[in-house]
């Protein structure tokens, strides 16, 4: 079916929507390495790769240390890289990550978020890509299959200029996007190319032309110089995702901000969040709205750079904001939270109220009558003394369904109870 | 909005019967979404997969709660509790079971708020199709039938694209299709019943900590759940011949579900009501003294 932007329009997951953005970006290089819920990803470019139809060389690596690895190395040589992970990957990978930040190579690399275990869960939430936060990898959080799409377009330009020259992780949720299937507008081959021309410059590394990167320091200061820079270059990349999104609007139609405003023109009380369950919290924003109550959503689609003057603006004079983490520091609550508060402690306008919640946890539905309670949270409130922590999102029916299955899992015939004092005894 | 949720077990094609109607409606015209829910892939476990249709954008993501239209591939599954085929079932205005049996019959036998309507879409597979083909196509036929989409051309289009996207055989997309046609003839569209918006007020709950073991994922009952029996799962039994048997643990040691234990003089007992039929002891006992029957009650 033709789109309305001249694209073709088809039902596509998550997933297919990632590998369709590689495709389109025309990678050369995919090192891949399995795991739920983003095989698929891989599968589908495997496929293209086997039957032609995408001029890249995909290699199976042995984890995804290895991967993240290889992706690095190779787009250290100026190929157009691509690879995939999802949750315990992603933080097996780690030590990597940081690496290849630092080796300021441009690659993309699609998670699809997964809750970490013990206990293990195949369903999204937050904690696995946060855990990257600061490993110096730009970060976009997706909301729809096409937005996956779209950003992994958009990460390629930002990743690869030269004020940038960082990794770009494109973040979905498991199972909300990567197996959903909704309608999606794969943008034309000479769309993509008009808005992501071949990677361009010289190639540093080369055959037979030894060089090193990633070199040992040894020394406070340029060490501090080099991660800096890192730093300035994260700041850089707000700019230039502008005039990227910019570009993408006039060819592909669709514009992307760093973070997106659901009816927040008059909203006195303002829900933030972050990923596919935002489209949750528009439903509900349009029951509570008919209901006369004055409520907006800010979603932070770009975590890194964090965009506090867009934070800033949205939120500091708002009666009351209520951030919803679907992730959990133990031992602190939400972690964008934080991030929100830090801002705006610094602004010139503050909200009357600030609170936090956390909600989503493995994938558990934020129901219409917990962003209810949210915003009848936010409204009651007076002032903004609040050393609680975060509110948890969990509902009375929440409770019964664990006991249930508890009881399923631990029937009292033979159980062992260890006592308080850490001892076991043996009931029968 | 119409929101449709299938239940069926792995490898029943729950996933690609709702992918086939989110693609009818999507050539329709409409705005779809389709996804599937499952734990770790198994064949044989209790899968959901689930359809919305709408005139405009679709705001909402994941498990339908309160469908319009529910259809049950293995009647087994509505008694399992945890396969959750009747909740929200009030909102539905018709579930439709797989069975040979009389709808009025089985609405009688289960008694839930919503009209029960049985086709035997297993006997139109067998005919048509063949044994052992998934209940895709048709069970997918079905849906789009209760829910009005149409005409059966267009029907058949999205049939026939997602068996192409599984890479099946020209023949057997004929007989698929063939199985689709003469469902979707035997149903026709249900009303939607009409519903009061959402009240959408829950009571929150306030977790505390938990004394010992209930605050952590540990389960101390013998097998996987205390009342919870895997053995249902297995296709094949793996039964220990003891005449054979040289008492070296092996079996023993690595059975990874613990079904196995050792009696007074040392030989192995398989607990059948955990043993999940992986044939881990079937494959490494070293006199192969092992062997493995199948089970009649396979899924
Ligand atoms: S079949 Fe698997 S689960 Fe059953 S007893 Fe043998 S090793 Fe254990
Ligand atoms: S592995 Fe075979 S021989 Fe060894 S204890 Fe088990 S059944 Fe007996």
């Amino acid at each position: 079916m033709v789109g309305e932007q001249g694209g073709t329009r088809r039902m596509l997951t998550g997933n297919a929507a990632a590998a369709w953005g590689a495709r389109l970006a025309r990678v050369e290089y995919i090192p891949a390495f399995p795991i739920t819920p983003q095989t698929e990803i891989i599968e589908s470019l495997a496929a293209w790769c086997a039957g032609g139809e995408l001029a890249a060389r995909f290699v199976t690596l042995d984890s995804e240390h290895s991967m993240i690895t290889a992706a690095g190395a190779a787009a250290a040589t100026g190929c157009r890289v691509f690879t995939a992970t999802s949750s315990q990957g992603l933080l097996y990978g780690l030590e990597a990550l940081w690496t290849v930040a630092g080796w300021r190579v441009p690659l993309v690399m699609v998670n699809v978020s997964r809750g970490l275990a013990a206990p293990i869960t195949l369903e999204p939430d937050h904690n696995d890509i946060l855990a990257a936060r600061d490993s110096g990898c730009i970060q976009l959080h997706a909301e729809t299959c096409q937005e996956v799409l779209d950003s992994v377009l958009l990460a390629y330009r930002v990743a690869e200029d030269p004020r940038v020259r960082l990794p770009v992780i494109v973040n979905m949720d498991g199972f909300y996007l990567s197996f959903t299937r909704e309608p999606v507008e794969v943008p034309t081959p000479q769309q993509a190319a008009d808005f992501l021309p071949e990677a361009q410059g010289e190639p540093e590394f080369r055959a037979s032309r030894p060089l090193a990167q990633g070199v040992a320091v040894l020394q406070g200061a340029l060490y501090s110089h080099f991660r800096y820079q890192m730093h300035l270059a994260q700041e850089a990349a707000l700019a230039v995702h502008e005039e990227a999104a910019a570009d993408f609007e006039q060819i592909c139609g669709r514009r992307y901000g760093a973070v997106e405003a659901y009816r927040l023109e008059d909203a006195e009380l303002v829900l933030v969040m972050a990923g596919s369950f935002a489209t949750k919290a528009r439903a509900a924003i349009d029951v509570l709205r008919s209901e006369g109550k004055r409520v907006g959503l800010l979603r932070l689609r770009m975590i890194r750079p964090w965009p506090a003057a867009a934070v800033a603006a949205a939120l500091g004079h708002r009666r009351g904001v209520a951030v919803i983490d679907q992730n959990l520091s133990p031992g602190l609550g939400g972690i964008l939270f934080q991030e929100v508060a830090a801002t705006l402690a610094r602004s010139a306008r503050r909200p009357g109220v600030l609170r936090s919640f956390v909600g989503g946890l493995g994938g558990k539905d934020i129901s219409l009558g917990e962003f209810r309670h949210v915003v009848d949270v936010l409204a009651a409130a007076s002032d903004s003394e609040d050393l609680h922590g975060s509110e948890l999102l969990f509902t009375e029916a929440d409770w019964q369904q664990v006991q249930s299955l508890v009881q399923l899992a631990q029937f009292p015939e033979t159980q062992a109870v260890p006592s308080d004092d850490g001892r076991s005894e043996v009931r029968r | 909005m119409l929101r449709i949720r299938f239940h069926g077990r792995g490898g029943h094609g729950v996933k690609t019967a709702s992918r086939i109607v989110g693609t009818a409606a999507f050539l329709s015209g409409f705005y779809a979404q389709d996804s599937p829910i499952y734990g770790a892939e198994r064949r044989g476990a209790a899968v959901a997969a689930y359809t919305r249709i709408d005139t405009k954008p679709i705001c909402e993501r994941g498990a339908v709660a309160e469908p319009d239209l529910i259809l049950v591939v293995d009647e087994t599954l509505l008694a399992d509790p945890a396969a959750g085929v009747r909740v929200g079932c009030e909102f539905a205005s018709a579930l439709l079971v797989n069975s040979g049996k009389e709808g009025t019959a089985l609405a009688t036998e289960l008694r839930l708020p919503c009209p029960i309507l049985t086709l035997d879409l297993t006997a139109v597979v067998l005919a048509v199709v063949g044994r052992g083909s998934a209940q895709s196509a048709v069970l997918g036929a079905a849906a789009c039938a209760l829910a009005g989409l149409g005409p059966l051309e267009r029907v058949l289009e999205a049939v026939q694209r997602e068996l192409v996207e599984l890479g099946l055989e020209a023949d057997e997309q004929a007989r698929n299709l063939e199985a689709a046609r003469r469902v979707y003839a035997d149903l026709s569209a249900v009303p939607a019943r009409p519903r009061l918006p959402a009240s959408g007020q829950v009571e929150l709950h306030r977790p505390t900590l938990a004394k010992g073991a209930a605050s952590r994922p540990i389960i101390l009952a013998v097998g996987n759940a205390a009342a919870r029996h895997t053995g249902r799962w297995r296709v094949f039994r793996p039964v220990i011949d003891q005449e054979a048997c040289t008492r070296c643990g092996v079996c023993f040691a690595l059975c990874p579900d613990g079904a196995i234990t050792l009696d007074e003089r040392a030989y192995p007992v398989i607990d059948y009501e955990n043993c999940k039929g992986c044939m881990m002891c079937y494959q490494e006992c070293p006199v192969h003294c092992i062997s493995e029957r199948q089970e009649v009650q396979a899924w």
